[in-house]
């Protein structure tokens, strides 16, 4: 039997990849367990690995983790960072960091419904940045870069037919990525027009869900920007004590330090780069007048954020950061605009019962509040830090939240508060 | 019940229930026999499966082009036997060309709202217009219709290729192999198929999935960098990654394509072979999607320099094969679709191959003076590969998100 | 001159070598022969030996060395 002998050399190890990668993948199996080291780098390497994925999540909050959710200021890591604050000082809990340049209200909203089972009744840090309040709101390109497959899934599987999941697949569909598969294309249609999946659907869909669950258990740990290390350098520059005055010393001292080649108190290296030392200034004089945050479809996609925090009783403490009064006073960004937005935002969240609101949106003028243009840092983090530390610390008193579909709405979005 | 379609070897799925459906055509190949109902039924149901559900709207234009060209080329055919007038011919072409020109240009003009067509429809007309070509020489002269249809129609490379030649296809299909050259086709087939799944899932996954779209974003976060042109670090890694991704992706792609055709017994001639190893842009077209290149060279590039040769419109052959070489690119750029990236890539190419041809050239006169040794080949490789990969990053489009959007 | 002189002379002046004793060396492989120049091949046979060789019959695997040449000429005289 020559020729069946070659037939077995062809495709016996056909059939071998073909049982090994069902075994893999299509059985209920979740990888391997994650150890500590790995969770330290893992939650705060702000990869999209994790905030995509799922299985780093849920070990870091079933340990002390509290999710910080924000944008792209989470990547200043100066050593006021609540990262490293968390580190060096034994204040019971880490950080798991979520979000980077260009995440917003959109994407925290699908990847916080990943957690829900490992995040009800718990605390998170949500910091809102103005700047996603763009006419236009979320952008599409960014959107898909910090949206998942398995993101999707898990939220279909447990969409309702509510206002607020009928929005949230509406949005999902006017992006991109959101009809990159034609099975959740479809099922996202389907809960869009308020109607419910079929038993096939949802099958195929937990289907998939094993799959790439399997595949973020395998892989998501793979390929993490190490942030760790630095963080444990920066640590060794904070004072043994946890004091607020040492570490405002400190601060001042590291800020003094890394601001020298500019007038706008922006960090050396930001000046250097993204403003090519000062030869980008002349274009950028006065170019933010005609900024607007007021309105925006963003405010709805915040709200599908607070609805499902609200959902989880979860105890959030929002903060609104500052802005560089120097860097607004250069480019000339309209403060009462800002002043209006920041009122905005917080009429949204105080009438809902978000009570916990650190508001700095004022205090752009206060020395090394900003690493750069926009971005929080130094003693900017030390002062979001008064607001943090008790509220982390300490057990808070059951939030009392009243959801309204009124902040999905157009006329929400448009309206301007003054 | 959701919408049954499976789009040709994007899953896992999809390859499974292939092979289970390609079981019978390897039984009877390996016992010396072609199952025509079967492979008709099986390639139907294959069609089906891509261009039905919710791609019915696909399916029904591929039904109504297939309608179209198949009168056409047998009209074509039927007056060829009789009589033949250029312009009859010329007629005939444009024809064929006529339903992807409309293809092509609705979005354009329609401002994107509206798309015809299917997918694969560039790489039919490939066909079809070679067809009517072929018929016109007198090289195609027994035309069989149902083999035609089978040659358009057949699956395995109906979406994006490798486009292959209806005389070729013809005798493939009409010989069945012995028992011990269809088994070393399956070996071939079976490696093809892995090597397909390891550039496509595995390398164009790391390319293009894990990387590109970083690489995208940090490149777009810099769109204010170097004076507005939005040129940076991330921009360049973008251009590599892409070049990888591309080659990966629509190599790991041509190979499925050959390894099913393979397990049919038909040799799907191949697309790819080491491109980034090409030591100048004239001998990368002749290792880049080969079956693309060679389709322009043949029905393109050549007829063009012929009928200018014959007419002797022009006198230098130089000057005649740098406007053939414009023009052929010209309709490749075109033929990737209606945008200034495509078409500025098309015209890229051809001035990089002229300037490929006027150094051949001086090469050649100075021969003694040149020196030619693994150094000079080792950098000519190297610069045809930054050139290959500048020319990628036109075509990736991301330069038009870059600046106007 | 006999059908294989003149073809040899055709594409000794192409490629500028002397293939007069090279009758089975392969012209493509060797990059001896660019499109340009197969055209200008297949326009010097027409003239030469009164033929009509249409490019799609233009296989090239088929017209590869001189000697395949003489052949696919004396077949389509």
């Amino acid at each position: 039997m020559k020729a069946g002998k070659q037939l077995w050399r062809t495709f016996g190890p056909v059939l071998v990849a073909v049982i090994a990668a069902l075994a893999l993948f299509a059985t209920p199996w979740r990888g391997l367990k994650i150890n500590s080291q790995t969770l330290k780098e893992a939650t705060v390497s702000l990869s999209t690995n994790v905030y995509r994925g799922e299985k780093i999540k849920d070990v870091a909050l079933n340990d002390n983790y509290v999710p910080f959710i924000g944008s792209s200021e989470l990547s200043r890591m100066d050593a006021m960072h609540p990262s490293v604050l968390a580190a060096k000082y034994k204040r019971g809990y880490q950080t798991l960091l979520l979000g980077g340049p260009g995440s917003q209200s959109l994407n925290h909203y699908f990847t916080i419904q990943e957690m829900s089972a490992q995040l009800r009744n718990k605390k998170v840090v949500y910091v809102i940045s103005p700047q996603w309040f763009t006419p236009k709101g979320q952008r599409p390109d960014a959107f898909g870069y910090y949206y998942s497959a398995l993101q999707a899934t898990d939220w279909l599987l447990q969409a309702k037919n509510t206002k607020a999941d009928r929005y949230a697949a509406q949005r999902l569909l006017a992006m991109p990525s959101g009809t990159s598969s034609l099975l959740i294309e479809n099922a996202t249609k389907k809960i869009a027009a308020g109607r419910r999946l079929s038993a096939v659907e949802k099958l195929m869909l937990t289907q998939k869900q094993v799959i790439l669950k399997n595949e973020d258990a395998l892989f998501s740990t793979l390929d993490l920007d190490n942030n760790w290390e630095h963080i444990k350098q920066e640590t060794k520059k904070l004072p043994a004590t946890d004091n607020e005055r040492l570490l405002n010393q400190v601060a001042v001292k590291q800020a003094q330090q890394e601001t020298t080649n500019n007038e706008f108190n922006i960090k050396d290296s930001f000046f250097k780069k993204e403003l090519r030392g000062g030869r980008r200034l002349p274009r950028l004089k006065d170019s933010q007048v005609r900024f607007d945050y007021r309105r925006s479809p963003e405010y709805a996609d915040f709200q599908l954020v607070l609805q499902q925090l609200a959902a989880l009783n979860c105890q959030v403490e929002f903060v609104l950061p500052p802005i560089n009064q120097r860097w607004v006073d250069y480019t000339g960004l309209n403060m009462t605009m800002w002043r209006q937005t920041t009122k905005k935002i917080k009429q949204q969240l105080l009438n809902q019962g978000f009570t916990n609101i650190d508001d700095l949106s004022e205090d752009g003028n206060q020395a090394y509040y900003m690493e750069d243009t926009i971005h929080i840092g130094w003693r900017g983090w030390l002062r979001m830090d008064q607001s943090v530390r008790p509220f982390l610390t300490e057990t808070q008193a059951q939030p009392d939240y009243q959801i309204s579909d009124y902040y999905l709405s157009p006329a929400w979005q448009q309206k301007i508060v003054k | 019940m959701p919408v049954i379609n499976l789009q040709p070897y994007s899953s896992p799925r999809y390859f499974l229930i292939l092979l289970l459906g390609l079981l019978p055509i390897m039984i009877g190949l390996y016992h010396g026999k072609r199952f025509r109902v079967y492979e008709t039924i099986f390639s139907l149901v294959f069609l089906v499966l891509t261009f039905g559900g919710d791609h019915w709207q696909q399916g029904v234009a591929l039904i109504i082009y297939i309608a179209y060209q198949f009168i056409l080329t047998l009209a074509y055919v039927h007056y060829r036997k009789t009589r033949n007038q250029t312009g009859v011919f010329v007629g005939a072409v444009l024809l064929a060309i006529l339903p992807l020109t409309v293809v092509k240009f609705t979005p354009f003009l329609a401002g994107g709202k509206i798309t015809l067509g299917f997918l694969g429809i560039s790489y039919l007309t490939f066909k079809t217009v070679q067809v009517v070509m072929e018929v016109r020489d007198g090289t195609i002269k027994d035309f069989d219709w149902k083999l035609y249809l089978h040659f358009l129609l057949f699956f395995p490379t109906i979406s994006s290729g490798p486009i292959d030649r209806y005389r070729r296809f013809k005798k493939d299909y009409e010989t069945i192999p012995d028992r011990s050259a269809y088994l070393e086709d399956l070996e071939k087939a079976v490696h093809y198929l892995f090597l397909g799944f390891f550039y496509k899932f595995i390398l164009g996954y790391l390319f293009g999935t894990l990387w590109l779209p970083s690489l995208q974003h940090w490149a777009l976060m810099q769109r204010h960098a170097f004076g507005g042109l939005g040129l940076s670090w991330a921009l360049l890694g973008y251009m590599y990654d892409y070049s990888m991704y591309l080659f990966f992706d629509f190599a790991g792609y041509s190979l499925f394509a050959i390894a099913i055709s393979y397990f049919m017994g038909i040799k799907t001639p191949p697309n790819f072979n080491k491109p980034f190893a090409a030591g100048n842009i004239k001998e990368f077209w002749n290792r880049w999607h080969m079956t693309l290149s060679f389709w322009f060279r043949d029905f393109i590039f050549m007829r063009f320099t012929f009928w200018f040769m014959k007419k002797r419109w022009i006198k230098n052959r130089i000057r005649i094969s740098q406007i053939a070489y414009l023009v052929n690119f010209l309709i490749m750029g075109f033929w990737h679709g209606l945008t200034w990236y495509y078409i500025v890539y098309g015209l890229f190419h051809a001035c990089a191959i002229i300037i490929n041809d006027i150094w051949l050239r001086y090469k050649k006169k100075h021969q003694a003076q040149i020196p030619s040794n693994k150094f000079t080949k080792g950098f000519s490789v190297f610069l045809t590969f930054n050139v290959v990969c500048f020319s990628f990053l036109i075509f990736s489009g991301i330069l038009d998100k870059l600046w106007f959007m | 001159m006999t059908d294989t002189e003149k073809v040899v002379s055709i594409l000794n002046d192409l490629t500028g070598e002397d293939l007069g004793g090279k009758l089975d060396e392969n012209i493509f492989a060797n990059g001896l022969l660019d499109s340009m120049a197969t055209v200008q091949l297949l326009l010097d046979l027409e003239d030469q030996f009164d033929v009509d060789v249409p490019v799609s019959e233009f296989d090239r695997n088929e017209w590869d060395t001189p000697n395949k040449i003489v052949a696919k000429v004396a077949a389509l005289k």
